[in-house]
């Protein structure tokens, strides 16, 4: 079996030759090329040969494009910088409150450089991997937006206190994460994983949950023509996954590391894809046998559900993980059965 | 019967009902003196809030948490008020502590939150805002004699730059009399950063930073005073 052929296997609950997995190393791939991390994650190609490397030098089944958020509230006007060895975040926002975020242009995804940066990367891993490696395009839900366009603090208060001007900037958020979405899959990509934070009890309360944020994802997925993966994005997802449960397009839930893989299946039953649940950016401080100790025990967890994907959680994997510890996972799969192809 | 409105109180900030939970506090305030409402409604409510944040239980999300900080907000602007009318301070001050987020670190929310509540408990705080170094946190506390610095990270990125804080501290022999207390998302998913990166502690929730904030004061208060340092 090939990757695709693996993972689509997981998706219909059928057995494959191994495990699957997935490790987000959407930074990492600059440090197996020696690229800058700001030509990474400025230049398509330069990030592309960084997934190449990942998939060459420990062969996960599925490979990402930019885990690059920023570059969403970039292309609203937000202004996104950091230290040169980290990922670009957003310092300052395009703007202050809902009210005038919705005086903002709709981002053009056929123009703006950041979005074409992150379409580029999706069309080249495509076009190299086509029927063989599952492309997955990052992106966050529309309820996700704003925190990149206007800050988390003015979009509680929109959300919590003046409703009316939440709904409308979801509603716009929505148009553009369509697009962008879709964009993307006629790129190549060949699902979307994306957080929906503001959807999580976690972060809103149940009121919020039922009479917004849940609406706005069933709106949104279903405009969206293909498969979607929800990530936990830092917040426990296993207690609130029945808020999540039968939406449109969803196939799947990477959840946080630690989490109760049986009670996710327990909540969702059969058929959608459960990704998780090794925690990533802790890689760095393990040693290479405490990162197989962790990964056997992931995989004898999952060994009885068909539907398991090992992955990574969390954010992405840090500079610095020493490649042993990646390469501990890819031995941990192969032991499970059936090598790398 | 008697009004429960520390109960009613909590109810409405579980709800995220900003404005009934001031609507709450204006009941209780109906022939009582204003100056009361902090130690007598606001603190212990909100004490009892954190312990349920904590357990991550009784409904309690970051929304509401927000909320908590946006009431005591509220109650504290209109405590400034009458004492002002009334040329009267209005609260009985502790501290002075510092809060901000460290170098390269853009997300105020929590820092935000923390001040509001530490402020509801009384302390004068000194909010750095975003992105600041450890020479001006530092700098700041020599300035006006805080003894706690409040430090905050949201991702193990920046998080490391605690880190460069704590050389800060230790490189100009303050480490004991100024204490550490760091927070942030990435310290509560890996509560095992705040000794590797050199804090002195850490709250699992915004509304539990004034009792760390009073423990770490009363570390700070078993250390040598520096040089010059006229001791309350």
């Amino acid at each position: 079996m090939n990757s695709l052929e693996r993972v689509l296997a997981a998706l219909q609950g059928q057995p494959s030759d191994r495990p699957p997995f997935l490790l987000n190393l959407s930074l990492y791939g600059s440090q197996l090329t020696g690229a800058p991390v700001k030509a990474h994650f400025a230049d398509p190609a330069i990030f592309a040969e960084g997934q190449m490397a990942v998939r060459e030098v420990f062969g996960p089944d599925l490979l990402l494009s930019p885990f690059l958020v920023s570059a969403l509230g970039e292309a609203f006007g937000s202004r996104a910088g950091g230290p040169p060895e980290q990922a670009p975040n957003v310092r300052a926002f395009a703007a202050d409150s809902a009210s005038a975020a919705l005086r903002l242009p709709l981002p053009d995804v056929d123009g703006h450089p950041r979005l074409l940066y992150l379409r580029e990367t999706i069309r080249i891993l495509s076009r190299k991997y086509e029927g063989e490696v599952p492309v997955i395009g990052l992106l966050v839900s529309p309820l996700d937006l704003p925190p990149l366009i206007i800050g988390l603090e003015a979009w509680l208060d929109a959300l919590l206190f003046r409703p009316d001007e939440a709904r409308a900037l979801i509603d716009r958020c929505t148009a553009f994460f369509v697009q962008l979405g879709t964009a993307m899959l006629q790129d190549g990509a060949t699902a979307l994983a994306l957080t929906a934070n503001l959807a999580n009890r976690f972060m809103v309360p149940a009121e919020v949950v039922a009479g917004i944020s849940r609406p706005a994802l069933e709106r949104a997925f279903g405009q969206i023509p293909g498969p979607i993966i929800v990530h936990h994005g830092g917040c426990p997802l296993v207690p609130h996954l029945a808020d999540f449960a039968g939406l449109p397009q969803v196939v799947g839930f990477l959840v946080d590391a630690g989490e109760d893989l049986a009670a996710a299946r327990t909540t969702l039953g059969p058929g959608p894809l459960l990704l998780g649940n090794l925690d990533g950016p802790g890689l760095a401080d393990l040693t290479p046998g405490q990162v197989r100790v962790l990964c056997e025990r992931a995989l004898a967890a999952g060994s009885r559900d068909p539907q398991f994907i090992l992955a990574t959680s969390g954010a992405d994997v840090p500079l610095g993980t020493p490649p042993e510890c990646l390469q501990a996972i890819t031995e941990s799969i192969c032991l499970a059965g059936g090598g790398l192809r | 019967m008697d009004r429960n409105y520390s109960r009613d109180l909590l109810k409405a900030i579980q709800k995220a009902d900003r404005a009934g939970a001031n609507a709450v506090v204006d009941a209780w305030a109906a022939g009582r003196s204003f100056h009361q409402v902090i130690p007598e409604l606001l603190a212990p409510t909100l004490e009892t809030f954190g312990k349920l944040w904590a357990q991550g239980s009784g409904g309690v999300s970051l929304a509401t948490g927000y909320v908590a900080s946006k009431v005591a907000e509220d109650v504290l602007s209109r405590l400034l008020l009458e004492s002002a009318s009334r040329e009267a301070p209005a609260l009985p001050a502790k501290g002075p502590v510092l809060v901000g987020n460290v170098e390269d670190d853009f997300h105020p929310l929590g820092r935000k939150m923390v001040a509001a509540f530490l402020r509801a408990a009384g302390w004068e705080v000194h909010d750095l805002g975003v992105d600041i170094g450890p020479e001006q946190f530092v700098d700041k506390a020599e300035e006006t004699g805080a003894r706690v610095i409040g430090a905050s990270a949201m991702m193990f990125t920046t998080a490391k730059n605690v880190e460069k804080l704590r050389e800060e501290i230790d490189r100009r022999g303050l480490r004991g009399r100024l204490q550490l207390a760091v927070g942030g998302a990435v310290f509560k998913l890996r509560p095992e950063l705040v000794e590797a990166f050199g804090g002195d502690g850490t709250a699992a929730s915004a509304a539990e930073a004034p009792a760390l904030f009073e423990r770490l004061w009363q570390q700070s208060l078993t250390f040598e005073p520096v040089s010059g340092e006229v001791r309350p």
